[in-house]
């Protein structure tokens, strides 16, 4: 079996589902240094070919639909792994059947990528809501965030919209990557630590936050089964309120 | 008093209002701060497992009336706090800007007169729109008794604007809530629902006139303070629907916190009676079920063991096993274990070919209770001679593992989107 590794980025990725496609062979697709996940095979580095690369969104989007290629978009940022190997399955099966392919639902090809899109989609929106900023000294708005999956680039338009005359910064800590948005510009920058300085009336803020939600619950309706399947442990070490 | 004494005063007297959905609108626009979300966000969900959306307070919890059932009745000698138009904004605008929240819900008891009250919260949402240029959600209760004027400029501020009729029917208003009857809630509810489809329709025609309203009208009832059945308030609800438009009604387990001679002594609210009252509101509204299909005047309560949907199945056997490869997508939502998202698949899925009974679960449908009630490809592995009693059993055997009712953990309802029965999403 042969397998192809890309960088990291999706540009190297759809690069090696290009190389993957046009083989005979059956064929993997992994990530650099995730090599042990096919112990007998035979390693091709794809590099970053923007001629192929093209080619592949452009097979996606011919034979399948623009939603297909948000079904492969989200698919592979959720990071999971299995899931460029099962994207190639997903894509060969659209070069075969057309656009129909997205109708097979019952089908594990289709099941796998729609259901990990579906997955990156819910945790996007989950955080539209749990992305928590504070206010620093110089006005900036500091959020850190540590989902799942590599829903920043998703996040951003939503937050843009709304908090469009603010300057703000979502920090992913568990990607060391950030959205930084300046004066109405964005740009996403590495990031591993911050040092954070901040606004005088900030804890001021918080507390009342924090008194607020502890008042509002229903003390005869004391639920925490309820709560943890709707805001799961993992994500409240970054939740305010939860503090 | 400082404002987090006030903020504790305010928000645990708002707190028994179930509404907190921030969907429906979709305002937004260039230079001001916040937007809406069409669908809606939770941001996060309190000890009690409710969704919280916005900031849910009071203006003050002052009031001139006496309703038995409210924590905010006059002859109640807690501690009164009242927030000023401007704590009010800039409290939304600091909780926003963090994403605490998607907006603000205001309600308030009534300090000195209706109209003084809603002078004042028109004031505070004002103060947010125009000083603050808040594009984000509100939701705004109207003061019912208020002056026409001022409710109508209600809807021009907020997204959505909400009476509660709080006891379904005048009997149980007169007695508990004196100062209240059928009247003055309807009054201002209907004039809303004509001011809010007015704006709609002239929105077809000119795209720039002024939203009203844009998230509607919902209400709240109060359930098990006064005797009304469960057909009763589901024949109402369907009323409010159909008649009034409205977008949501709320169901409130009454939480007995005030002893009154008028009122039922109750250890628990009734929490599972309100969770199968949203079952068939939602059945209602999203499944295509009349009030009379679900309930009639010999069985007038809901089931507590069944959840509606299968109460009805098991009521009308003559009408199964459905051909799901045939069937049209209003009888499919009739079965139990397929929802919305379901019946969609099933749709979407048969155009790629037929569909058999290990497809189905793939697809979502919960087996286990539909199994009883399709075929697929002629196929069927329901019981072999189906009865009532012997489904009844059965479905009972694998909801009841433990001899106990499970009011949350019925995972596929929560998937048929009843999720947001509790959580006040949509």
């Amino acid at each position: 079996m042969k397998t192809y590794l890309y960088d990291g980025s999706f540009e190297s990725f759809l690069t090696a589902l290009s190389l993957a496609l046009d083989s005979a062979d059956s064929c993997a697709i992994a990530k650099e240094g995730a090599e042990e996940a096919g112990l007998f095979s035979e390693f091709f580095n794809s590099g970053t070919d923007p001629l192929r690369a093209a080619a592949a969104r452009d097979l996606v989007e011919r034979r399948g639909s623009a939603e297909s290629w948000q079904h492969l978009r989200f698919a592979f940022l959720s990071e999971v792994s299995g899931s460029e190997t099962g994207i190639l399955e997903y894509v060969k099966l659209l070069a075969a059947k057309g656009p129909g392919a997205d109708n097979m639902l019952a089908d594990d090809r289709v099941r796998k990528v729609h259901r990990l899109s579906a997955s990156v989609g819910g945790e996007a929106h989950m955080f539209k809501g749990f992305v928590r900023f504070k206010e620093l000294a110089d006005k900036t708005l500091y959020s850190r965030i540590e989902p799942d999956h590599n829903i920043l680039a998703l996040l951003v338009p939503h937050f843009r919209a709304r908090l469009g005359t603010f300057n703000w910064v979502i920090h992913d800590a568990r990607r060391n990557n950030a959205a930084l948005y300046f004066k109405g510009r964005l740009l996403y920058a590495p990031l591993d630590s911050a040092r954070l300085l901040e606004d005088a009336k900030e804890a001021e803020v918080r507390e009342l936050w924090q008194h607020f939600f502890k008042t509002i619950a229903i003390k005869e309706r004391i639920n925490p089964e309820l709560q943890r399947k709707n805001v799961p442990l993992k994500y409240r070490k970054n939740l305010t309120e939860f503090d | 008093m400082d404002l987090d004494k006030k903020l504790e005063i305010l928000a645990d007297s708002a707190k028994y209002d179930a509404s907190c959905a921030s969907s429906g609108s979709d305002r937004g626009g260039a230079g001001g701060t916040g937007a809406a979300h069409l669908s809606g966000v939770c941001h996060s969900w309190a000890a009690d497992g409710r969704c919280i959306s916005l900031l849910k307070i009071l203006m003050t919890n002052e009031c001139v009336y006496d309703c038995a059932y409210c924590v905010n009745r006059r002859s109640n000698d807690s501690p009164k706090a009242i927030l000023t138009p401007d704590e009010i904004a800039g409290l939304t605008f600091e909780f926003y800007k963090r994403n605490y929240i998607e907006g603000l819900f205001l309600s308030s008891g009534i300090t000195v007169s209706p109209d003084r009250t809603m002078e004042l919260m028109l004031e505070a949402v004002r103060k947010l729109r125009e000083q603050f240029r808040f594009n984000g959600y509100v939701h705004m209760k109207v003061i019912p008794g208020a002056d026409q004027a001022l409710i109508d400029q209600a809807g021009l501020w907020a997204d959505r604007v909400s009476v509660n009729i709080e006891l379904p029917s005048d009997k149980s208003l007169r007695l508990l809530a004196p100062g209240k009857t059928k009247t003055t809630v309807l009054t201002p509810m209907s004039r809303l629902a004509d001011r809010i489809s007015a704006s709609k329709d002239e929105r077809l025609s000119i795209k720039s006139s002024p939203a009203y309203a844009p998230a509607g009208q919902s209400t709240q009832l109060i359930i098990g303070a006064t005797p009304e059945t469960d057909r009763e308030i589901i024949k109402l609800s369907e009323a409010l629907y159909d008649k009034m438009r409205l977008k949501r009604v709320y169901y409130s387990a009454f939480v007995p916190i005030m002893k009154d001679s008028r009122l039922p002594v109750l250890l628990d609210p009734p929490l599972l009676r309100e969770h199968r009252l949203y079952q068939a509101d939602w059945l209602l509204r999203f499944y295509g079920f009349t009030a009379d299909e679900l309930l009639d005047e010999k069985h007038p309560t809901l089931d507590l063991s069944f959840d509606p949907k299968t109460v009805w199945a098991i009521n009308n056997l003559h009408l199964f096993p459905l051909e799901v490869n045939k069937a049209p997508y209003e009888e499919l939502l009739r079965v139990p274990g397929i929802g919305v998202t379901s019946a969609r698949r099933i749709l979407r899925a048969r155009r790629a070919g037929p569909l058999s009974l290990d497809d189905l679960k793939k697809l979502g449908v919960v087996m286990k209770r539909a199994v009883y009630f399709v075929t697929a490809g002629g196929k069927y592995a329901g019981l072999k001679k189906e009865s009532e009693e012997a489904i009844k059993i059965k479905l009972l055997e694998h909801k009841n593992p433990n001899g106990q009712l499970d009011l949350f953990g019925e995972k596929e309802l929560m998937k048929e989107g009843l999720a947001g029965t509790v959580s006040g999403q949509l």
